[in-house]
């Protein structure tokens, strides 16, 4: 019973309260004991002193009703029990000042009105999306593309598509209920007008290759000094580039120069394999040619040198006996040489003044018949 | 019987004097206390206050961080290019009873605000040129924004400020940051030709480099195999040569011993290798050297 009150007493906080407007009464009423907390257990104690003054005379009826505020007392003084959890702090506030922060587990403040406390999740990390909002649509995928929000001019005054989302978390939880209002809607503007500041200052080839994180990097930073600048006791986890494209309507130009690209480096593999094809081979010839080259030199050598042996050796049995040498040599070539061939013999003096016919051709067709006569 | 509902008479007349004469003031709230509708004092420390009952009232204001988002403004940079620009304020009220008598709520805060942002975007990015105002300055140029709404918001005359509240609004404004920066959409469509453009330049500029650079790759295989050849070629016939001039000096050196017999020899074996075909026809005279016993062999031949 005594969680349910404290709920309803916590719900009243002075962060629940609107204060959009200017002309807010006293909001409270009941009864508002005098003196600030210090003096309330002596307080409580002079009351119930007072109470019993009231009642002098006893009885059974009295001793009901002081019994029944005696277990109204219990209760009202019992809902200043409540039980932070691991991931939440507590800061008590005392008529509406910051007193004290309390860590998990289960703590005790004085009840309301004299104290209540706000216990915010301090280690929940949130996020905030900038350029699209996830679960908006009921489309496939969730996501809704916000394009006022997505489309950023670059350094170079180039457009570019670009979704972020800032993950930020309570550093300080007394700085963040008393100092900034909207916390959500500050993380957001800041992180939009950061992100837009430092795509401001990079071409955009950089926020599209290898300049993605530090990007991220730098709008982590101008967003937390910025929030620091406000006391705002929010702490920027991260950042995360979720897109970094060229707008839809240019972006086949863009792809077209990653094609682009690789056919270049295409042609350019396609002339190595060329030049890696050609030179072995032209060495291989290279080698060839000269190997033959060289065989060559020694076949000619060789046989150069058999000739001239030979001949030495001819020589030599040639200057004993030269002319029957000569003879048989000549002799022995002749036989050789008549052996397989046609011959024609023809007397000159015989045929003088007649020129005489000779079927070439024929002898040609009959000389086996020529060789057997 | 009557003394105990006197008393609690009593009571509850305290308890509603009680009432009306504390409030409480929160951490994130400041107050002003009017009496008869004229403010008397401002409390802006949190915590239990008193006033005096049902004489005095209360009116709350805000202590925290205050956020404003202008709508979008179209401003003109120095090098006549329009500019949609949307910015945001941060305040704070320093000043409720100020803030009271000049603008009383924060929604006539807001117009005010608004205006002055107008105009003080207008005094600054009015000066420079589109491109300082996207990239470089950006931080310098909110810095000087800020400044200039500052001024204005706390009530100092300042060069270019046009509607300057004497004493200021009772404000402090903390930030002042330009969120968007961008060309209207009729800009950003040649943005997008000139991307577009830009970027077909590049891809044809890669096309072309890897043409040239296959073109270079392949002349440089073609050359280098020509005098990879050349070069083997020189050598063979040097190699050749070598192998010639070597055999020519052997044979020089061997057959110069007898020149009229190595005519003979060589002529000999010149014939065995060229006369020795098969459809070689040798027409010969009977007066030849070999044949001469031919006709010797008539009565004749004893002569």
């Amino acid at each position: 019973m005594a969680w349910g009150d404290k709920g309803g007493f916590d719900g009243g906080g002075p962060w629940g309260r609107p204060t959009g407007g200017g002309n807010q009464q006293q909001p409270s009423g009941g009864e508002t004991p005098p003196g600030g907390g210090p003096d309330f257990d002596e307080w409580v104690r002079i009351s119930q002193q007072k109470f019993q003054q009231m009642f002098p005379g006893g009885g059974d009826s009295k001793k009901g009703i002081a019994l029944v505020f005696a277990i109204l007392l219990v209760l009202w003084m019992a809902s200043g029990i409540y039980i932070v959890k691991a991931d939440e702090q507590g800061v008590v506030l005392r008529f509406g000042a910051y007193d004290r922060t309390t860590g998990a587990g289960v703590n005790y403040h004085l009840p309301y009105p004299i104290e209540t406390v706000a216990t915010p999740r301090v280690t929940v990390i949130n996020r905030v999306e900038v350029g699209t909002r996830s679960g908006m649509s009921s489309r496939k995928g969730g996501e809704t593309s916000i394009p006022e929000e997505s489309l950023m001019l670059t350094g170079d005054e180039n457009i570019i598509d670009i979704n972020f989302e800032v993950q930020w978390k309570i550093s300080d939880a007394p700085n963040f209920l008393f100092n900034i209002r909207g916390p959500e809607e500050t993380v957001r503007a800041v992180s939009e007008s950061a992100m837009r500041e430092v795509i401001g200052s990079t071409r955009i080839a950089t926020v599209l290759a290898e300049g993605k994180l530090q990007v991220e990097q730098n709008t982590r930073k101008l967003i937390q000094d910025t929030l620091d600048h406000y006391n705002a006791g929010i702490e920027i986890v991260r950042v995360n580039l979720l897109k970094a494209d060229p707008p839809a309507q240019v972006i086949d130009a863009f792809r077209d120069v990653q094609t682009a690209r690789a056919d270049m480096e295409t042609s350019r593999n396609e002339a190595d394999k060329y030049r890696k094809d050609i030179i072995p081979k032209a060495r291989g010839q290279a080698e060839q040619m000269i190997l033959e080259a060289e065989a060559y030199k020694q076949e000619v050598i060789a046989r150069a040198q058999g000739e001239a042996s030979r001949f030495a050796s001819v020589y030599k049995e040639y200057a004993q006996a030269r002319d029957v040498t000569k003879k048989r040599m000549y002799l022995e070539t002749m036989e050789s040489i008549l052996q397989g061939m046609n011959k024609v013999i023809v007397d000159g003096k015989n045929s003088q003044g007649v020129l005489p016919y000779l079927p070439l051709p024929e002898l040609k067709a009959k000389s086996t018949e020529g060789d057997k006569q | 019987m009557k003394l105990s509902a006197g008393l609690i008479g009593v009571a509850v007349v305290g308890v509603i004097a009680l009432n009306a004469s504390l409030f409480v003031v929160s951490q994130t709230n400041q107050a002003l206390v009017l009496q008869f509708g004229k403010p008397v004092r401002v409390e802006q420390d949190p915590g239990l206050k008193f006033k005096m009952p049902f004489v005095q009232n209360v009116e709350f204001y805000d202590k925290r961080l205050i956020d404003f988002d202008a709508e979008s403004k179209e401003v003109i940079a120095a090098d006549q290019k329009r500019l949609i620009v949307d910015a945001f304020v941060r305040y704070r009220i320093t000043d409720p009873l100020r803030f009271k008598q000049t603008v009383a709520d924060e929604m006539t805060m807001r117009s005010r605000l608004n205006a002055i942002l107008e105009s003080s975007l207008r005094q600054v990015i009015g000066g420079l040129p589109l491109s300082e105002v996207i990239s470089e300055q950006r931080a310098e140029i909110m810095q000087s924004i800020k400044n200039l709404v500052n001024a204005q918001a706390r009530g100092i005359p300042v060069e270019g400020a046009e509607n300057v509240t004497k004493g200021g609004f009772g404000i402090e404004v903390v930030d002042v940051r330009i969120k968007r920066a961008d060309l209207p959409p009729a800009n950003s469509e040649g943005i997008y030709k000139r991307m577009q453009t830009e970027r077909e330049q590049e891809a044809a500029e890669f096309r072309a480099k890897g043409a040239e650079d296959a073109q270079k790759i392949r002349s440089q295989a073609d050359k280098e195999r020509t005098i990879l050849l050349a070069e083997a070629r020189r050598k063979a016939e040097i190699l050749r040569g070598e192998g010639d001039s070597a055999a020519t000096k052997i044979f020089a050196a061997s057959f110069g011993q007898d020149e009229e017999f190595f005519n003979f020899y060589r002529t000999m074996q010149a014939y065995k290798k060229t006369l020795s075909q098969d459809d070689t026809t040798l027409i010969l005279s009977p007066d030849s050297d070999f044949l001469k016993y031919i006709d010797k062999a008539s009565p004749a031949a004893g002569r």
